[in-house]
């Protein structure tokens, strides 16, 4: 049986959880450990669209996600190779 | 004043309304605040994807198809925000270092032959299967295999003038998915080629700005071809 509040309520409590760890949590001064806990957060997000059965959103944030991901490793090593302070 | 829900929403919809509503303006604050706090440009940007998610949610609170339509739109936004900031940090870094690196920095070398025979294939069957979703999704899938066949090829030399075209394609087309629209008001008869021009507008246009993400790197592949 689908449990519509506690797949909202887990994904509320992750999505609060994943933002706070993303802004304080430890090791964040690495931007590669920052970027990796903002996938905390989307797991979050992602059940709250289950919870609204908005499956188009949920596809089409999965995709999104993932390049955004990737754009932000992409900038972070290019960033380090640089050895520039930013 | 209190305005009346309609029976069609779900009471589940209207109970869940204001914890997500709450949810996503505490999100937003964190998010903004780790930003107030933040000297770094590169941290800066990262925190920006968490605000992005608050908006997401407020959006999606509604629960209706409404919203669901409107999320589509932000997350392309947020997107080609996210790259273009990215680019922008990079270049400046590049200028003010007077260095160059590579494009897309990988361990790996990608010089491999499966990129000379596999690209094709797979671009040709994420674009079929994008033209069959049509609208933002399929734009997505379609962008996605444009992007592997372009990303494949930079080790062959990318044709940059092709690129050029290609965007102002994407405007032209952006203007079918405004003739569609326009068509649904102006002559409701005709909705379902309104609907199919609306579709396959954003369709064409949404996998050209994803297959673009090279365009910003345009000015380095020239730099690089020296």
């Amino acid at each position: 049986m689908f449990d519509v509040y506690a797949c909202f309520y887990t994904g509320v409590l992750l999505l609060i959880v994943g933002s706070i760890a993303t802004v304080i949590g430890p090791g964040v001064k690495d931007p590669i450990i920052r970027t990796i806990n903002t996938e905390v957060p989307a797991i979050g997000i992602s059940l709250i669209l289950l919870t609204y059965n908005h499956t188009v959103a949920l596809l089409t944030y999965i995709a999104a996600s993932l390049i955004i991901m990737m754009i932000l490793l992409r900038a972070v090593v290019r960033l380090e190779e640089l050895e520039a302070d930013v | 004043m209190v305005v009346p829900v309609p029976d069609v929403v779900s009471p589940v919809v209207v109970s869940l309304y204001i914890p997500a509503i709450f949810t996503g303006l505490l999100v937003g604050l964190i998010g903004l605040l780790g930003i107030a706090f933040q000297k770094r440009d590169i941290h800066v940007l990262i925190l920006t994807d968490i605000v992005g998610l608050g908006m997401l949610i407020i959006v999606a609170a509604v629960g209706t198809d409404l919203a669901e339509a409107l999320i589509l739109p932000g997350l392309v936004v947020e997107l080609a925000e996210i790259l273009a900031i990215s680019e922008l940090l990079m270049s400046r870094e590049m200028r003010k270092m007077d260095k160059k690196v590579d494009l897309i920095p990988v361990p790996l070398n990608l010089n491999m032959e499966i990129f000379e025979t596999a690209p094709v294939f797979f671009a040709v069957i994420l674009v079929a299967y994008g033209a069959f979703l049509s609208g933002f999704t399929g734009g997505a899938v379609a962008g996605a295999g444009i992007l592997f066949y372009l990303i494949s090829k930079i080790y062959r030399g990318v044709p940059s003038d092709i690129w050029e075209g290609i965007s102002a394609t994407a405007v032209v087309v952006w203007c079918l998915w405004l003739i569609g629209f326009l068509l649904f008001f102006a002559a409701p008869d005709y909705w379902l080629l309104g609907l199919f021009l609306a579709a396959f507008g954003l369709f064409i246009e949404v996998a050209y700005k994803a297959g673009l993400i090279g365009v910003i790197g345009r000015e380095e592949f020239k730099r690089g071809k020296e």
